[in-house]
């Protein structure tokens, strides 16, 4: 019965079947995430929806086949349609979610395991190397030191509150590597937003700043991060993140301390902040223990200065209403885009 | 000749092979390969994959395979096919019959 399913894709515009897709994943104890873009689905003679698997940028997720077709075959002929479907979104490097009783049938479709959350949720990809191909090439950029700081920031945009944390990072550290979060969901474009982290902390010599990676709060490790608007916190993705970050990354670079500024305003930072005090520095894993030092957000006008604050005037009042919330450097990119710039020369870079 | 794209080809279906291919900054051939019968033929397959690749001078190449037990013909077939896919116009002038 097997050969007479057939498989289609179906967009989210298509309302009906979404929520279709939505009640038979509801069936086999799956949400609908929010993120997934389309779906594949497998229908059989009736025009039953017995599988579906779905594509949320690089990611594959709530994948789900009808249990009394299980074990024939039809997870193979899923997954080869859904894989082929991302590829030819020109989507090669692909990441899967999944539960840990899953693992061996994702196995056989070409995914390795990188993270995972307990009994609750895996993170694959399907490549054996690149992750190590990665952590390879970053250790290249190994600095010698007893004290290694490592930073991740979106920087969205840079303000004086993320140049005071690279600041304290680089004063008590021999060595600070801080990379950028790379997708691009932010207000801020991630070429921006790394051109200015690199202009704004030009003057600190003991720390490399490297562009960000699907192994860094990205769509893949930490979907729920780019959802913030939906207040949706997802405990398992910032487990998985920090846990790639413990176990691959910062060993790599040997980086023993991460620094993080105190989040008063945005929930979710505040919770990965939470998170990242047990998942760093518990015994139990098996990476080396990784120091957390959070440190105090710098103040002005009594408030603290954070990204959150500077989007938030900015739209209310333009860029100079945040003039002394960002360091020079952001503050002539901001009027290149919100207006005629005051300074005649653009931003050096 | 030069890899332009990454390209795949295949499935992932018993008796089939899931071919991946990509450029690479060197001009060496790497293999990823994963098979059911990796223990009985995993070398076998990976001769007959560089043997593939040399025959179109093709280096600079990671190849990654998801074998499920396919016929060594088929295996062929799949690794050409992507090759054409990833390298562009240049293998249309190929004279298939030669390989």
């Amino acid at each position: 019965m097997n050969d007479e399913v057939i498989f289609c894709c179906v967009l989210k515009a298509e309302i009906s079947r979404w929520q279709q897709i939505a009640d038979f994943l509801q069936r086999n104890n799956l949400n609908i995430d929010l993120d997934i873009e389309q779906f594949i689905v497998a229908l059989d003679e009736q025009q039953q929806l017995v599988a579906c698997g779905g594509i949320a940028g690089r990611v594959l997720k709530c994948i789900a086949i009808e249990p009394a077709l299980r074990g024939h075959g039809l997870a193979l002929r899923l997954m080869t349609t859904l894989i082929n479907q991302a590829f030819s979104l020109q989507r090669y490097e692909l990441f899967l979610f999944t539960k840990p009783e899953n693992e061996a049938l994702f196995a056989e479709c070409g995914f390795h395991l990188l993270a995972s959350v307990d009994d609750q949720v895996i993170l694959m990809e399907n490549s054996a190397t690149r992750i190590h191909r990665y952590c390879r090439q970053l250790a290249q950029q190994r600095q010698p030191g007893q004290r290694i700081g490592g930073i991740v920031m979106n920087a969205n945009p840079f303000t004086l509150g993320h140049r005071y944390l690279v600041q304290q990072a680089c004063r008590e550290c021999d060595w600070v590597h801080l990379f950028v979060v790379q997708e691009n969901a932010s207000e801020f474009p991630y070429e921006d937003r790394l051109a200015l982290i690199k202009a704004g902390v030009a003057d600190f010599k003991n720390l490399t700043v490297h562009p960000g990676s699907d192994y860094l709060i990205s769509r893949a490790t930490f979907p729920s991060y780019f959802l913030k608007s939906q207040k949706i916190i997802n405990h398992c993705h910032m487990a998985l993140d920090l846990q790639l970050f413990r176990q691959q990354i910062a060993p790599a670079l040997g980086i023993n301390r991460r620094y993080v500024g105190t989040e008063p305003l945005c929930p979710v930072t505040a919770q990965y902040n939470r998170e990242m005090a047990y998942w760093l520095t518990t015994e139990t894993l098996s990476a080396p223990v990784i120091e957390l030092h959070e440190i105090e957000r710098r103040q002005q006008a009594a408030q603290p200065i954070s990204a959150c604050r500077v989007r938030e005037l900015l739209a209310r009042k333009g860029p100079d209403a945040v003039r002394s919330l960002v360091p020079e450097t952001t503050y002539r990119y901001l009027w290149q885009h919100y207006g005629s710039p005051p300074v005649a020369h653009s931003l050096a870079v | 000749m030069k890899i332009t794209q990454q390209s795949h080809a295949g499935t992932l279906e018993s008796g089939d092979v899931l071919i991946r291919i990509q450029p690479v900054d060197t001009q060496e051939i790497e293999i990823e390969l994963e098979s059911v019968v990796e223990k009985q033929f995993g070398t076998a397959i990976q001769r007959l994959i560089h043997d593939t690749l040399n025959k179109l001078n093709i280096t600079g190449v990671r190849v990654i395979v998801e074998d499920k037990g396919a016929l060594d013909c088929v295996i062929k077939a799949r690794v050409q096919a992507a090759l054409i896919r990833a390298t562009g116009t240049q293998l249309l002038e190929q004279n298939w019959s030669e390989l």
